[in-house]
């Protein structure tokens, strides 16, 4: 009897061989057309991170990368790294990275201190993934500006703000929070707290 | 069919959210800002034309048993294209709709149409039904966050129109508004469609 031939379509190989190739012309787009842009994206990610911690500090960032250069210096110290912003030799004050959970993913933020790190006198979301219309609200100017000028330290302990709804008044340790996003106002000021804690105690004594 | 009957066809007459009931979720998600849905919509319109165009490409090739696999890889290829593209280029935009980019992967019209369309039609038609159910798709997001945007914030597309006076309507800002509106929406477009029947 004479053997059927069969098409090589029609083989149980064939699933296999073609979920190989499609899935190696699809990455190799992917992968080409990532290495065409990862460049672009890098260097301004860097130009953003850079004016952030120039307009957190209060500092001009009209051509960022020479005022970032005159004004900031990276330090490291007890495994924090920070920004200490300096003009004409003279420390004018700091920018500390802080991060933490929000309702959908991790939140990163900057706040700036004054010398005595006694005082907020800037605060900014670098990076977050809150609901578009509700929690992403936490990056619009009137929310962050609340924290400016506030005062971090009570009576050797520093302040946890409380919430209060966005049509009152807020007094020194209140904060108006978002209508429709508690969970993401919460997380901001909690973000705040932990760092600024962790912040505090390690550099009270110097 | 021709092309233009089947513009109208996924665009209106099945259109994909108030006659499939399909892309709820996003269409829920994304509806209480105008600017937001319109590059939701945007993005979905693309991405739709492309794998749509693509699967039907290739449609005589991908093998029956693995063929939602295959789909699925090239509509997730064609969103990453898009994540890459606005953060290269549209960095502002990229930012303002967050994760909402990603998750047009897991938007049911694009494999709906995937499987009911591309998979038996030609490549050409294939895309014009994509922009069809995309455009339906943006239609639908745009009707919602008209009333949402402008009820929940006095605004529209970020520009204030309603004045101080205004009580803003918290509950349009928030997730419920948009099961009343969408129920709404396909309530007013089901009479519609009858009355139009009987005529």
């Amino acid at each position: 009897m004479e053997k059927q031939k069969i098409h090589f379509s029609e083989t149980k190989f064939y699933p296999v061989f073609f979920m190989i190739v499609i899935t190696i012309i699809c990455v190799g787009i992917l992968a080409t057309f990532y290495h065409l842009t990862h460049k672009r994206v890098e260097d301004y990610e860097l130009a953003q991170m850079r004016k952030q911690v120039l307009e957190t500090l209060g500092l001009p960032a009209t051509s960022v990368n020479e005022d970032y250069e005159r004004y900031i210096r990276v330090r490291t110290r007890d495994n924090i790294t920070f920004y200490e912003a300096k003009r004409d030799n003279i420390v004018i004050g700091y920018c500390f990275p802080m991060q933490g959970s929000g309702l959908w993913g991790t939140i990163r933020a900057l706040a700036a201190l004054n010398v005595e790190l006694s005082e907020i006198t800037g605060f900014s979301i670098t990076e977050q993934n809150e609901t578009p219309g509700l929690g992403a609200r936490i990056t619009e100017a009137w929310f962050l500006d609340q924290f400016k000028n506030k005062s971090i330290i009570f009576k050797d302990e520093v302040i946890k703000y409380s919430l209060i709804p966005e049509d009152e008044i807020a007094d020194l340790t209140e904060i108006q929070q978002i209508t429709g996003a508690t969970a993401s106002s919460r997380a901001i000021v909690n973000i705040l707290y932990n760092n600024l804690v962790e912040i505090i105690q390690k550099f009270k004594n110097s | 069919m021709t092309k233009k009957q089947i513009l109208i066809n996924s665009l209106f007459t099945e259109n994909a959210v108030w006659r499939q009931i399909l892309g709820i979720c996003s269409a829920l998600a994304v509806t209480n800002l105008l600017m937001n849905s319109l590059v939701m919509g945007l993005g979905v319109i693309f991405t739709l034309a492309c794998s749509s165009f693509t699967i039907s490409l290739l449609r005589n090739y991908i093998p029956n048993r693995i063929r939602m696999m295959v789909q699925v890889l090239i509509i997730a290829s064609f969103v990453i294209i898009v994540d890459l593209f606005l953060k290269a280029y549209l960095p502002n935009m990229s930012k303002a709709l967050g994760p909402y980019v990603g998750l047009i992967i897991t938007n049911c019209i694009i494999m709906g149409r995937a499987e009911a369309f591309a998979s038996n039609n030609t490549p050409i038609n294939s895309a014009i039904d994509g922009i069809g159910a995309g455009a339906g798709y943006a239609l639908v997001l745009l009707i919602i966050a008209f009333f949402r945007e402008l009820f929940g914030f006095g605004s529209l597309f970020g520009i204030p129109v309603l004045g101080q006076w205004w009580t803003k309507w918290s509950i349009m800002v928030m997730a419920p508004s948009a099961f009343f509106m969408l129920a709404l929406l396909m309530w007013g477009v089901y009479i519609l469609q009858t009355k139009a029947k009987k005529i």
